[in-house]
Parts: structure tokens; sequence; C-alpha cells
């Protein structure tokens, strides 16, 4: 009798072994083709024209563009972030803000700096939202446009600045988001070479800790002094110049970041927009407006950028980055389920088998795989089932291939674009690389599992994301 | 296996430690040239600026040649963009002696996509005796499509592109979508019309190409041009039309109110939308009653289009607006108050 039980443990420790191992060589496997893809994206790709010649080139052909920025709560950098948005150097754009019902001076604080005055402005309603208070303009500066609403979220207040927007393509950025004063002009460059099918842009955000910030401008790149955000760093990297790069080479880009995200604004309207509540609203998006196209039987280009043009804070606390993580793990979660009937499906083609395909292994699969895996493995090699050697030199696989894939990424960055100015912070940036694996991952892994667990049990509450703010000369 | 897991681990550390290792030696030895490199950026645009002055082109000559030709051709191309007249033809000379043409063509055979299009518009700047043939040559062989735009369009500017019949094709015209053709269009200067109109009103070509020559016909403001207009609204292609219609805005046609009511029942809505921007850009009061009627539009940028078009045609349009903003409600009543309630509220 208890012979046939400990097979039985055997037997069933030996299958949870084999599925945490299949689930991390798929996980390998993806991370593989990424490199492989967007190592060939990046050799293909010609260098980063200068700015003055980018305006040079398209200067005159430049479509209209609307930068639309949710602020709640943003008193600590509106102000700042309008100003910067302001100096872009772009021909055509206007900036709308949707104050979203923010209980700060987030509203005061512009109308004060900016002298605005109320506005009307007619528009299409073609996007549901909650009930505009009053639009506002400002007599310094035509280009500015708040709208002040009534909160509904991040979602709500973006599809009201679609409404409200006139231009043909809609550039969604967060409020406390930094842009490169050539990020529109770097951006709309996808629509410029091909108009007809280029429907949204995505580009390549970075960490803002540690840089030198004035006057709304990163005027100096470096390296953040807290680990944590320097882990951050190269989590960045790898998301954005491999995984994004790699994905939008084949047209299956999934995620277009609403830190800064460039959309035709026909086709986000017609799908719908912004979903309302949702926890991952950027990646719903691009999801929805991938089905879009293919219902209705359209050629479309979703492209990415691998050229920097947003600088954002990164948490610095380990307690708001958990926050962070649980609910970008929840978003997933969130969008896998809810378009659920394309994975896999034949009719959405690689959306439908590589997109989906990424976010169920990475996504769905991952984090509850690996830690399983953390604490799974050691416990059956307590239990005797599992040779000390093996988890050794599974463990050391496991952590070697980690380290590798984020150098990787550091070598795409540096032979692309080596926007990290000095020698000592390849160093630096190799040590957290290798670092990152021990402790920070495991930790990650846990953030996200909380995530899940707050996905089944509907929790949709958003947590609060505590800004320290980017203002002036901050280092 | 064992084995297996260990070499390979050993090895995926040793290389990425490895790679690491050599990219930081490569980054220190790029920061001491860089270091070189921005001095010798800021001696010439010193030499640049003295030259402004004193007009000394051996002085000139001479930091050009102390300077590496691609930090020369970098700094200095972005210096010339800002001269104009003698003081950018006196430079360009002292380029053009120092070598940098040559420099330039031979990037134009041998760079990347990227560097072949720079190529391409400092040729342009240049102007020298070989820029021509040189461009002429990227317009007939580059594997680039982007680039063979950029070469027609510096050609343009130096005045030596040959006949769109010849260009349209070497670039190549099947999918064209890029805006950069729209750019190229415009600048064909006013006594080669013939050809932008032939390809106006081609129909072996894409729409696309249609409407880029009728925009750029457009603005050559030629009322000569306005029957050609009339005629390629006809056409099956909306965006075709919708161009036509844009043009039409501008120059006028005797016959422009038949015109443009009989476009404002198109089933295209970028063709309605045109119609009703038309009519108020010409302010055609005769057609008010047609643009009260587009108020109902079921698509909300001809609703717009209409009524502020009935703004502008002031006093009747204008009138016919207030009174449909004071009728009952209805959706004309809402876009008709919403269009007259724009701008710094009451």
């Amino acid at each position: 009798m208890i012979s046939g039980w400990t097979d039985e443990i055997v037997l069933t420790a030996t299958i949870i072994a084999w599925i945490i191992i299949a689930s991390g060589m798929a996980q390998t496997l993806v991370y593989l083709l990424q490199l492989v893809i967007a190592g060939y994206a990046l050799s293909q790709r010609p260098p980063v024209a200068r700015s003055a010649l980018l305006w040079h080139r398209y200067g005159d052909v430049a479509p209209p563009i609307a930068l639309i920025v949710p602020a709640y709560n943003e008193e600590l950098n509106v102000v700042e972030s309008v100003h910067s948005m302001l100096a872009l150097e772009y021909p055509n754009f206007e900036v709308i803000v949707i104050n979203d019902g923010s209980k700060d001076q987030t509203l005061q604080r512009l109308v004060d700096v900016f002298k605005l005055v109320k506005f009307q402005r007619p528009y299409e309603e073609a996007l549901t939202h909650a009930p505009i208070r009053s639009l506002y303009s400002s007599p310094t500066t035509e280009r500015l446009l708040v709208v002040d609403k009534e909160n509904g979220g991040k979602a709500d207040a973006q599809n009201a600045g679609i409404n409200v927007c006139r231009a043909p393509i809609f550039c969604v950025i967060d409020g406390d988001s930094i842009l490169e004063p050539d990020a529109l002009i770097r951006a709309a460059q996808p629509f410029i070479d091909d108009p007809e099918y280029t429907i949204a842009v995505g580009g390549t955000i970075r960490i803002a800790n540690g840089s030198r910030i004035e006057s709304g401008r990163v005027t100096k790149i470096g390296l953040p002094t807290k680990l944590l955000a320097l882990f951050q760093v190269i989590e960045y990297l790898r998301a954005f110049l491999m995984a994004r790069l790699a994905w939008s080479r084949i047209n299956t880009l999934m995620l277009v970041s609403g830190a800064f995200g460039v959309f035709r604004r026909a086709e986000v309207a017609a799908a719908g927009g912004f979903t309302k509540g949702s926890m991952g609203e950027d990646l719903d998006l691009v999801i929805k407006l991938h089905r879009h196209m293919m219902d209705n039987g359209r050629k479309y280009r979703i492209q990415f950028i691998p050229e920097p043009v947003c600088w954002t804070e990164a948490p610095e606390t380990l307690g708001v980055l958990a926050r962070q993580r649980s609910r970008w793990q929840r978003g997933a979660l969130e969008c896998f389920f809810r378009y659920r009937s394309m994975f896999f499906n034949p009719r959405y083609g690689r959306v439908g088998f590589l997109g989906f395909g990424h976010i169920f292994i990475v996504d769905v699969l991952g984090p509850i795989a690996e830690v399983l895996g953390y604490i799974l493995m050691p416990a059956f090699w307590l239990l005797g089932m599992l040779s000390f050697d093996y988890l050794l030199a599974f463990t050391a696989l496991v952590f070697t291939y980690g380290v590798c894939v984020s150098v990787c990424s550091l070598i795409l960055e540096e032979a692309e674009l080596q926007k990290f100015p000095r020698a000592r912070d390849l160093a630096i940036l190799t040590a957290a690389a290798v670092l990152e694996n021990f402790g920070y991952r495991q930790i990650n892994n846990l953030w996200r599992v909380k995530g899940y667990w707050q996905y089944l049990r509907a929790d949709q509450s958003w947590g609060e994301m505590t800004r320290t703010g980017l203002a002036s000369d901050k280092k | 296996m064992l084995w297996v897991f260990w070499s390979i681990s050993i090895l995926l550390s040793a290389l990425s430690l490895a790679v690491m290792c050599a990219l930081i030696a490569r980054r220190l030895f790029r920061q001491r040239r860089a270091r070189a490199d921005a001095d010798a950026r800021q001696r010439l645009f010193k030499a640049l600026i003295a030259f402004s002055q004193d007009r000394s082109r051996e002085t000139l000559k001479s930091v050009l040649l102390s300077v590496p030709t691609p930090i020369a051709l970098d700094a200095g191309f972005e210096f010339l963009s800002l001269l104009r007249g003698e003081e950018h033809d006196g430079v360009i000379a002292v380029f053009v002696d120092r070598g940098l043409a040559d420099h330039v063509e031979r990037q134009l055979r041998k760079g990347n996509a990227a560097e072949r299009i720079h190529a391409v518009e400092m040729l342009a700047a240049f102007s020298s005796g070989n820029a021509a043939p040189a461009l002429l040559s990227a317009l007939d062989c580059d594997r680039s499509r982007e680039v063979r735009i950029a070469a027609a369009i510096s050609l343009c500017d130096l005045g030596a592109l040959p006949p769109l019949e010849i260009v349209l094709p070497k670039i190549g015209i099947a999918g064209q979508r890029s805006r950069r053709l729209i750019e190229l269009f415009r600048r064909i200067p006013a006594d080669r019309i013939g050809e932008l109109k032939a390809y106006a009103v081609r129909s072996d070509v894409p729409a696309f190409v249609r409407a880029a020559a009728i925009d750029a016909l457009a603005r050559m403001g030629d009322f000569r041009l306005a029957d050609l207009f009339v005629a390629a609204m006809r056409d099956d292609s909306p965006e075709v039309a919708a161009a036509a219609l844009r043009a039409l805005g501008r120059t006028g046609h005797p016959r422009a109110s038949a015109i443009l009511a009989a476009a404002m029942e198109s089933d295209d809505w970028g063709v309605r939308s045109e119609a009703a921007n038309a009519a108020g850009r010409l302010g055609l009061a005769d057609l008010v009653t047609p643009l009260a009627g587009l108020l109902d539009d079921e698509a909300w940028t001809v609703r717009y289009a209409a009524a502020k078009a009935m703004r502008a045609i002031a006093p009747h349009g204008e009138g016919l607006l207030r009174e449909i903003a004071s009728s009952q409600t209805s959706r004309s009543q809402r876009t008709a108050s919403l269009i007259l309630s724009e701008g710094p509220a009451s």
C-alpha cells in the first residue's frame, strides 16, 4: 500500500517536474527566436539619422498628430511634462491633457501656469467615456487643449482624448513621460513611408532614474543609483530591443506601450478604443486592432522603432514595483482570456500562433511554472526524488541562460544605439544582468503570481503608483 | 546529460563575459575617439563662422584638411543648412575643392540605406558638376525605393530631373504609397506642369499617385487647371475625387455650385466632406441648402465640415445654421449648436 503511494507521488512529481521543464524550454525557445529575429531586424535597419535630417526630410509631409496625455493626480510632474511636450520638434501637433477627475491640484496647476480659459470645441462622440466637465484652451499657446472630465480611469480618459482630437493620428503618453524632442518625427516616419498600411507605431521607452533632467528634457543619460531601478533598465532593454523589435519585424507586435504609442485615429475608433477598466489597456488595444483589421480583411502594419523616444520614472521601492508588476500580470491575463478565441486560431495567423503563444508561454504559464519550480525542485530533492547533481546542473543552466539573454539585449543596444555614454555604464549593466537572476527575478515572479491571484479574485484595484517626480536637475 | 548541462552553462557564461569585455573595450576606444571628433567638429565650426566674416577660402580649406572627412561632411552639411546665398555658395566651393563631393559620391555607392539617402541630400546641396550623374545613377540602380525617391527629389532641386514618365517607373510605381512622392510632385517646377497633368488623368497608375499629382497641381493655383479637376472628380476612386475637390476649393470653377452639390450626394464620406469644405472655402451661398442637408450626415466628419462651411458663408449660411440650432432637437440641430458654440466659453 505504502509502496503504491510512493510510486504515485514519484510519478506525480516526475510529471510536474517535466511540465516545469517543458515550460522553461518553451520560454527559452521564445527568447531565442526573439533574439535571432531582433538581431536580424537591427542589422537590416539603417543607423539612426540625426533629428535635424529627419526634419529636413519629412517636415513638409509630416501628418498632424495629437498628443493625448491622461493625468490623474499628476500635480508633481504635469506642468513640466506639458512644457516639454509643447517644445517638441514637430511641424503640426497639439497637446491634449485629460484631467481624469484628479483629487489633487493637477487642473489648477495647469490653469495657473498656462492661463487656461474655458473653451467650446465640437467633437465626435465616437467612443464612450465619463462626462466631460469642461474644455480649456490657452491664450499663450494654441497647441494646448485641456479636457477636464469626471474620473473614469486611464482608458476612459484616453477615449475622451481620442474623441476630442482632430488629427488623423494621435499619440498616447503617460503624464509623467518625458519625450525626446524628435520623438514625434521619428514615430511619424512609418506613417509617412507607408501611410496606407501603418496603423500603429511604438517606440522604445527608457528609464530616466539617474539621468539628468532639465526643463523637461533628459540632458544627460545616466544609470540609476538604486539597484531596483538598475534591474529594470535591463528588463526594459530586454523587452524593447528584443521582444518588441522581433515581433514587429514579423508584424506580430502585441504591445505598444501606454507610455508612448502612436495610432491612426480612424482605426482605433472603429475598433472601439481603449477598453475601460482594463488593467492592460495598451495590450488590449493592440490586440483589438489586430482583430479588427483581420476580421475586416484589411492589410495593416503595427511597427516598432528601436530608437529611444520616451523616458519614464521606474519605481524605486519594492512596494510600488510589486503593485506595478502584479497589475501588469493581471492585464496580460485579462487580455489573454478576453481574446482567447484568437489563441491558435488559424484565422488570425501569426498573431494567433506566435503573439498569443508568447503571451501564453511567458505570461500565463511562465510565472506559475517558475515559482512552482523554485518550490518543488528543492522539495523533490529533499524528498530524495531528484538527484542533487541534476538539480545543481539544471539550476546553473537556467541562470546562465537568463544572464546570456540579458547580455544579448545589451549587445543589441551597444551594437546599434549606444545610448549609455560611458564604458563604465556597460560594465555596471553587465553586472546587473548577472545579479538580477539572484533574487530580483524570483521576487518578480512572486509578484506576478500575486497578480494571478488578484486576477482570479477579480480584484480590479489599480494600486497607487507613488512618484517621486522627475523634476528639473534631479540626479 | 549532466555533462551537457554543465558544458552549455559554462559556454554561455564564457561567451557572455567575453562579448561584454570586448564591447567595453570597444567602447573605451570609441570614447577616446569621440573626444577627438568633438574637438575636430568644434574646430570646423569655428572656421566656418570665421569664414562667414573674412571669406578666407584658404584658411577654411586648411582646417577642412585637418579634420577627418566624415566629421567634415557631417558638421559641414549641418552648418550649410543654416546658410543661404553667396555665403552658402562660398562654403560649397571650398567643400568641393577639398574633395568632399567625391567622398559623398562614394558614400552613395557604398553606404547603407540611411547613408545613401543622406549622401543624396548632400549631393543636392553641393550641386557640383558630378552631382547630377551620380544622382541619376542612384535613381537608376539603387536597390532601396526610399533612396530612389530621395535621388529624384534632389535631382528636382538641381533642375536635372528627367521626365516623370521615366522617373516614376524607376522609383517603382506599383504599390507606391510614400508621402515623399507628394513632396517630389510639389517640387516639380511650373514649367513642367504638363507632366503632372498627364499623371493626374492617367488611369493606369495607382490612385495615390494621381491624387498626389492633383494635390501638387492645386498648389500651383492655376485657374486653367479647373477643368482637369472637374474631370478628376468623376473618377471612380474616392481618393482621386477627394483630391480633385480639394483642388477645386482652391481654384474655383464657373460651374462649381452644381459640381459640388453633386459631390455632396456621393456614397463616400471623404468625398462629401471635401465637397463641403470646398463649398465653404469658395463661399458659395447657393450651396447652403445642400450643406444644411449634410448636417444630418451619418459621418461626423461630414457633419462638421458642412457646419463649418455654413458658418464660413456669412451671412446666409451662418443665419441658417443659427436657425437650425434653435429648432427642434435633432442631429442637425445638435451639430449646428455645437459648431456655433465653438470658441471661448461665454
